[in-house]
């Protein structure tokens, strides 16, 4: 085994166990300190220089591990790329894609924490000082510390604590948010009724064509539609004219269409951003001020 | 491993080639002075009424960038998000951004308090305006919900990525009076706007936004370079058309299998050497 090989195993090992874990958990938190800390020290101009770098290099690590080939790539019977080691270096990079991915998640966990703190911020500022709805920000604590307490109590206790706390998390996490989500989610059929309503007034041609396409829909997706059309042939020329098969052309042809024509422009869009973001074109948008 | 779909193709280097140079190609024109059009969006144009509404009613608006995290979709409507506020602040408006992902909560404060010290009143920045509420959808659809109706709110934008939770917000913006703006790259979820919001921009026009309000040239010269980009896709598209009508008329038509044998020849070709580079093709 190489020295390098060592020293890989040992910053990055595959696997950790014992009081290992918690030492390798604090030397990743004081890193990502100092890390941290050294950017924020740094002078705005090395800053700046350094967001861009390592912007364009984050950029160009998923673009090469996209665009380089796995494969040789032949065209018109020649091997255009692919050649040597070019297909080795592809793979090198698919097989670290995880490793690099990971590091967004790491941010991501960082974030997490000032996210929270927001939330204490807000909500305890509307406590102490009982502005209005105060309670609902009281109900924020109580329920988060309850999920947090039942949720670390049931993977850390044994015996009957370990019992009660994963009923009491089930009954926090199965019984309130489940039902609570299933139940927003299900008011959206009552708000359909409503925006359909102010949709389907015909104040325009265009609003009557859309009204008339979406009666057609409707029936043809009911029962009762099948039955207004079924004196229709099933087969040959008239079948087409039946509410079902209206339904599934419209659905089929013309919205498809339009649906694909907006995905079109939204791809060319995106990659115009992402090229954007990729070369630090962008950034006057966020942030006019030096970074 | 290494399937069209997962790794790029020739076709993938051609087009991508081909955009890339178009959209740069027009950036650095633009930057270096050249006068580029671009058409009025009704949508992004209602900006300073929408603005306008809110302080003569002496309401709050809001700015929901739905499920958007750290991508593409979530920083452009950050940067719609900055000339809405830079808007505001000069009315003294305040603006509520309640957030679903932390990251770009942490982005959007930043972004935030630089639109009001751009504006010149810094001093208007209100850290708890930028709200990060949840991670969960639902949750979040919720929270939103609450503060339309306790802010009382009198304008909402609706820019990011959205899912189910964009109609129950849209339909509480109408309940509380409040004139809406949405742009969303989600296909599925814009009927639903268009059902219930005043003014929605469609599609790619949700990446125009930016560079409509700012009249910044690099995002303009990258404007007019996705409009030559999408002349080229409508190119591959007929090019396409032409090849797969091809190989149909040439299996189906006895009469062109006898008289136009340099069809079936024509599409057999565009079959091996074009239509083959394009996952799903028939």
């Amino acid at each position: 085994m190489s020295w390098a090989h060592h020293i890989q195993e040992l910053l990055f090992p595959s696997t950790v166990q014992g009081g290992w874990v918690w030492v390798y958990i604090g030397a990743g938190i004081i890193a990502g300190a100092a890390a941290l800390i050294a950017l924020m020290s740094t002078p705005p101009r090395y800053r700046k220089a350094i967001v861009v770098a390592v912007t364009f290099l984050g950029g160009l690590f998923f673009s090469l591990e996209f665009l380089l080939p796995h494969e040789p790539v032949t065209a018109f019977g020649h091997t255009l790329l692919g050649k040597g080691h070019v297909t080795g270096f592809a793979q090198g990079l698919t097989n670290a894609k995880p490793s690099v991915a990971d590091w967004a998640m790491i941010i991501g966990s960082f974030t997490l924490l000032l996210g929270t703190f927001n939330l204490f911020h807000v909500h305890g500022k509307a406590v102490r000082k009982k502005t209005a709805g105060w309670y609902n920000s009281l109900a924020f604590f109580i329920s988060f510390f309850l999920i947090m307490v039942a949720g670390f109590a049931k993977d850390a206790m044994g015996g009957a604590a370990k019992t009660i706390s994963t009923q009491a998390f089930a009954i926090l996490f199965n019984g309130f948010v489940q039902q609570l989500d299933a139940t927003m989610f299900s008011l959206i059929a009552f708000y359909i009724v409503s925006a359909a309503y102010r949709a389907f007034r015909v104040r325009s041609a265009e609003a009557g064509l859309m009204m008339g396409t979406a009666g057609i829909i409707m029936l043809g997706l009911v029962p009762i539609g099948a039955i207004l059309t079924n004196w229709l042939p099933h087969s040959g020329p008239l079948a087409s004219l039946r509410l079902e098969n209206i339904t599934y052309w419209l659905l089929t042809w013309p919205n498809m269409a339009v649906q694909r024509a907006i995905g079109f422009g939204l791809a060319v869009g995106w990659l115009a951003m992402s090229l954007r973001i990729w070369l630090s074109l962008e950034r006057g948008s966020f942030f006019d001020r030096q970074l | 491993m290494g399937g069209m779909t997962e790794f790029a193709n020739p076709a993938t280097y051609v087009v991508e080639a081909i955009l890339v140079f178009l959209i740069l190609w027009k950036i650095l024109s633009a930057r270096r002075g050249r006068e580029l059009f671009i058409r009025r969006i009704p949508g992004l144009s209602v900006l300073d009424e929408a603005v306008g509404r809110a302080t003569e009613m002496g309401r709050p608006m809001l700015y929901a960038p739905g499920m958007s995290g750290l991508d593409i979709v979530g920083l452009q409507s950050m940067a719609i998000m900055s000339h809405v506020i830079k808007r505001a602040a000069a009315y003294s408006t305040r603006v509520i951004v309640p957030l679903v992902s932390p990251v770009l909560y942490t982005v959007a404060e930043e972004v935030a308090k630089d639109a009001y010290s751009t504006a010149g009143v810094p001093e208007q920045f209100n850290p708890d305006d930028i709200r990060y509420l949840t991670d969960q959808q639902f949750a979040w659809a919720s929270g939103v919900v609450g503060i339309q109706h306790r802010e009382k709110i009198a304008t909402a934008f609706y820019f990011g990525a959205y899912a189910a939770e964009a109609l129950i917000l849209a339909e509480n913006g109408q309940m509380v009076g409040a004139i809406q703006v949405a742009g969303t790259p989600s296909i599925i979820q814009i009927p639903f706007f268009l059902a219930a919001c005043d003014y929605v921009i469609i599609g790619d026009e949700y990446y125009a936004a930016s560079a409509y309000l700012s009249r910044e040239p690099t995002l303009l010269g990258s404007l007019v370079g996705q409009d030559y980009g999408k002349i080229v896709m409508i190119g591959l598209v007929l090019i396409g058309v032409v090849g797969v009508s091809a190989i149909a008329l040439s299996a189906h038509s006895p009469w062109v299998q006898v008289h136009m044998p340099w069809v079936g020849a024509f599409g057999q070709f565009m079959k091996d050497h074009f239509l083959k580079y394009f996952p799903g093709h028939s």
